[in-house]
């Protein structure tokens, strides 16, 4: 086959995947790209207005409270996350009667929907009639329940109701760390006299440091960016307790369905901008984790 | 020293039991909840049904419709895994095996594409681009976007293609056979492992994702599927005596992805493992 004929059956085979890719996936980041300089709000025409959007973000304190939120939210998520999934995996790891089974159960939150659970962790947590309270007044623990959804404990419920969709899979990714430590390095140790604790603590922590920068970093970007199980959980509310960063996005850009007050017009051209802050503010945190990080990735 | 060993492990299986506990109690409350009444479950009284009601599920079935959401989920589910293997195999066929020139451009625009997710954004000129197109209000426009998302998919196939031996292929070309009834008749059954991860990652993203068909069903609520009409039940008027329905319903959406879960579970968990390593 010449290469003319091969770059043109190529060009065919190609053709699907990369029309897909450039109207759907690469079009519009450009799109979004543009608005940010513009007010535009879904309807007429619109109109130019230079570094305006970015002038109005810094007098929003709605986002800015957003942006607290986002921090407390993924601070509290990872808090539990990774020192649960890292204990998992220490343990899972070594040869256990049961760890097959116990991996999958550990594991299987993360193929249930966020969305889905959410609904159901509603009907637990909800502070009339939720099953969690009837069971807490029932049993006599409390007198008349917790306001688990109310001002006070709203963003702890959200946080535990992630960190029990998501230890699971940092699980997985730490056990896949921890199988590339060979074996021998275990043997020595154990020779030398060091118990479980002081494998973990001289062995375990310090070959698993590259694997545990990338994972934590992963981590810290899925945490800043999550939104769906609050959103359908406490939809940021009350009072914009656990409003955080891309919620507040998305409402900018669907208002419609949204029981929260917070926005009520689609706002694209305001909403590229916070966007664009909010990307921004993400690659920042990364940054400053990945180079306060480096040490990790020093084996020795 | 004998006494400590015992001890620490029984710490150790307390821990791993309270925490397998945490772990299954909202799903195992999910489905003893759904063949609850609506009075005993929102009273909390009792873990186990005093009776179970299987109607739950025919009712919510028929008067919640979740025949309908169960539909249209089985429709965008499958059609997003035939349409991103389809799209993502052929790519990667000819990106592993061929030469042309922007090949390097398409890789770079793949992972470009898998790197910047920006979520809301994008979807609003995507909901419009279906609007231009009359898709908006099917659930099509929600199948191609779905379809539009497969980066990842494409370099998991990459990844297998590679291990197929290029003697075979070159072999068949040799003997006259077009790249196209190569890739048909050799490739893609050689490809099966590959194509089943993929069926599996791509079915478990198109039949929980929530965001696009909640944007693109908000004016037509026949077109929801189930995340979107579970979580919508939340909302409506009489949901709040409805807990039942939403036990049974959130069992319909579970149950599928929870089966496909544990009989690939093993495969699953060593590709998913694997592909960490390198």
């Amino acid at each position: 086959m010449n290469k003319t004929k091969q770059a043109l059956f190529s060009y065919s085979f190609i053709f699907p995947s990369a029309l897909l890719t450039l109207v759907l996936g690469i079009y519009p980041i450009a799109w979004a790209f543009r608005y940010m300089f513009y007010d535009y709000k879904g309807f007429g025409t619109a109109r130019f207005t230079g570094l305006a959007n970015f002038r109005r973000i810094l007098k929003d304190t709605q986002f800015w409270e957003s942006v607290g939120n986002t921090f407390v939210y993924a601070g509290g998520k990872l808090l539990i996350t990774i020192p649960l999934a890292l204990l998992l995996a220490a343990i899972l790891n070594r040869g256990l009667r049961g760890r097959q089974l116990l991996r999958g159960i550990f594991f299987m939150p993360t193929v249930i929907s966020t969305a889905v659970m959410a609904v159901v962790f509603f009907t637990i947590f909800n502070s009339y009639n939720g099953i969690l309270n009837q069971f807490l007044i029932r049993s006599g623990l409390s007198d008349s329940g917790v306001d688990w959804l109310g001002p006070k404990y709203a963003m702890l419920t959200v946080i535990l109701v992630a960190a029990w969709g998501a230890v699971g899979n940092y699980m997985l990714l730490f056990l896949a760390g921890l199988q590339n430590i060979p074996e021998d390095v275990y043997e020595a140790s154990s020779l030398d006299g060091a118990g479980r604790i002081q494998q973990f603590r001289y062995v375990t922590l310090p070959m698993l440091g590259p694997v545990m920068q990338m994972v934590i970093m992963l981590a810290i970007i899925t945490a800043l960016k999550g939104y769906e199980s609050i959103m359908v959980l406490t939809e940021g509310g009350p009072v914009g307790k656990t409003e955080v960063m891309f919620l507040y996005l998305y409402k900018l850009f669907f208002p419609v369905g949204g029981g929260s007050a917070a926005v009520q017009v689609q706002e694209f051209g305001y909403g590229s901008a916070v966007a664009f802050v909010s990307a921004v503010i993400v690659g920042i945190i990364s940054l400053i984790y990945f180079y306060a990080s480096r040490r990790m990735n020093q084996t020795d | 020293m004998r006494l400590r060993t015992i001890l620490g492990n029984i710490i150790l299986w307390i821990f791993l039991l309270a925490f397998a506990f945490i772990t299954l109690i909202p799903v195992v409350i999910t489905i003893l909840g759904s063949f609850k009444t609506n009075a005993e479950l929102t009273a909390g009284a009792t873990f186990l049904p005093d009776s179970w009601h299987f109607s739950n599920y025919a009712e919510a079935w028929a008067q919640a419709n979740f025949s309908r959401y169960t539909l249209n989920s089985l429709i965008v589910s499958l059609a997003a895994v035939v349409g991103t293997l389809l799209v993502s195999s052929m790519a990667a066929y000819v990106v592993d095996r061929m030469d042309f020139a922007g090949k390097k451009l398409y890789i770079g625009l793949q992972s470009f594409t898998m790197f910047v997710a920006v979520g809301a954004v994008v979807l609003r000129p995507q909901f419009d681009l279906m609007v231009k197109l009359h898709l908006h209000s099917s659930l099509w426009g929600v199948i191609l976007i779905l379809i539009s998302a497969h980066a990842s998919i494409f370099f998991i196939l990459s990844s297998f293609m590679k291990g197929i031996p290029r003697e075979l292929d070159e072999a068949a070309l040799m003997d006259g056979s077009s790249p196209g009834r190569t890739f048909w008749r050799i490739i893609l059954p050689l490809l099966g492992p590959g194509l089943g991860v993929g069926a599996l990652f791509t079915f478990r993203g198109a039949w929980n994702e929530y965001l696009l068909p909640l944007v693109f069903t908000m004016t037509k609520p026949e077109l929801q599927t189930l995340t979107v009409g579970l979580a919508n039940l939340k909302y409506g008027i009489s949901a709040a005596s409805q807990t039942h329905y939403m036990m049974a319903g959130a069992c319909l959406s579970i149950l599928p992805i929870l089966v496909a879960y544990l009989f690939a579970n093993k495969s699953f968990m060593q590709m998913t493992a694997g592909s960490l390593k390198g």
